[in-house]
C-alpha cells in the first residue's frame, strides 16, 4: 500500500511535469508565430524584439523539461518501453522540432539587421508548428500502445 | 508498479480537442501577458499603445477562440466518460478554474477593447489598461493550478 501510494505520486508529478514542459513548449511555438505575424503585418520589428527574450527562454525550457520529464515517465511505468514506436516516434519529432526552433530562433537573433527572409520563415514556422501538432497527435493516440 | 489503464479510442479527439485548445489558450495568453509587461515598460507612449494593440487583439483572436474550444471540447469528453455528475476533486477544480478564467477573460476583453478605443482617441493607454494587462495574470495561475489538477488528478 505505502510503495503504492509513493509510486502514485511519482508518476502524478513526471506526469504534470511532463505536460507543464510541452504547455511551455507550445507557448514558445506560439511567440515565435506571434512575432512572424507581427514583422508581416508591421514594417518595424518593435514587437517581435520585444517577444524574442522570453521566447527563446521557454523554447529553452519547455523543450528540455518535455524531453527530460517524458524519458523519465517511459522508464518509470511498467508499460512504456523507451523502444515503444510512438516514444521513438514522439523522440524523433523533438528532434526535427528542435532542429527547425534552433533555425528560427537564429533568424530572430538577426532580427536588427533586417536579414529575417520572411518567405523562409513562414515555411519555417509552418513546419514547426506541424512538427508540434503531430507531437501532440502522438501523444494522445499513441500509435501502436496496447 | 505503475498500472495505467487504457482510455477507449473514442476519447481521443475530444481528448485532443480539449489539450489542444488548453495548450493554444496558455500560449495565446503568454504572448498577450509578454506584450502588455513590455508595454507598460516602454517609455515612448507610441511603442507602448502599439505593444499593447498587439496583446490586446491576441486576446480577442487567439485566447477566446481557444477558450472556446478547450471549454466545448472538457464538456464533451465529461460527457462520453459519463462524469457530469462526478463529484470527484480534480473534475471541480477543472470546471471551477475554467467558469472562473472565463469570465475573468471577458472582463480583460472588454477593459483592454475600451482601453484600445481611449488610446485610439489620443487620450493615452490610462489605468483600464493596466488593469486589463494585469488580469492575464491571473488567468495564467489559474491555468496552472488546472494544468495540476488534470494531471496529478487528486479526488
Amino acid at each position: 500500500m505505502r510503495s503504492g501510494t509513493v509510486a502514485n505520486v511519482g508518476y502524478s508529478t513526471l506526469l504534470f511535469l511532463h505536460v507543464l514542459g510541452a504547455f511551455t513548449l507550445v507557448a514558445a511555438v506560439g511567440m515565435f508565430v506571434a512575432m512572424l505575424l507581427a514583422v508581416r503585418r508591421q514594417p518595424d520589428t518593435l514587437v517581435a524584439q520585444r517577444m524574442l527574450p522570453t521566447a527563446l527562454v521557454l523554447w529553452a525550457v519547455g523543450g528540455l523539461s518535455a524531453l527530460v520529464f517524458g524519458i523519465w515517465l517511459a522508464i518509470h511505468v511498467s508499460q512504456y518501453s523507451l523502444t515503444d514506436g510512438w516514444i521513438l516516434g514522439a523522440i524523433v519529432l523533438w528532434v526535427i522540432a528542435s532542429a527547425i526552433g534552433g533555425r528560427i530562433s537564429a533568424g530572430y537573433k538577426n532580427l536588427g539587421d533586417g536579414s529575417l527572409a520572411q518567405s523562409q520563415a513562414l515555411v519555417t514556422h509552418g513546419l514547426l508548428v506541424v512538427s508540434v501538432l503531430l507531437l501532440l497527435l502522438d501523444m494522445i493516440y499513441k500509435p501502436g500502445a496496447g | 508498479m505503475m498500472v495505467l489503464a487504457i482510455r477507449p479510442d473514442s476519447w481521443n479527439f475530444p481528448l485532443l480537442l480539449h489539450v489542444g485548445g488548453a495548450m493554444l489558450l496558455v500560449a495565446s495568453i503568454t504572448v498577450a501577458i509578454v506584450a502588455f509587461v513590455q508595454s507598460w515598460r516602454e517609455a515612448d507612449p507610441d511603442s507602448s499603445a502599439r505593444l499593447f494593440r498587439f496583446g490586446a487583439l491576441t486576446m480577442f483572436f487567439a485566447a477566446l477562440p481557444a477558450f472556446i474550444v478547450m471549454r466545448g471540447a472538457a464538456q464533451w469528453i465529461v460527457s462520453k466518460e459519463h462524469l457530469e455528475n462526478s463529484n470527484v476533486g480534480w473534475i471541480g477544480i477543472g470546471f471551477g478554474t475554467s467558469d472562473l478564467s472565463g469570465l475573468i477573460l471577458i472582463i480583460t476583453l472588454i477593459l483592454t477593447g475600451i482601453a484600445l478605443r481611449r488610446s485610439r482617441r489620443g487620450g493615452g493607454l490610462g489605468k483600464l489598461a493596466k488593469v486589463g494587462g494585469a488580469l492575464p495574470l491571473v488567468l495564467m495561475v489559474l491555468y496552472l493550478v488546472a494544468i495540476w489538477a488534470m494531471t496529478t488528478k487528486p479526488s
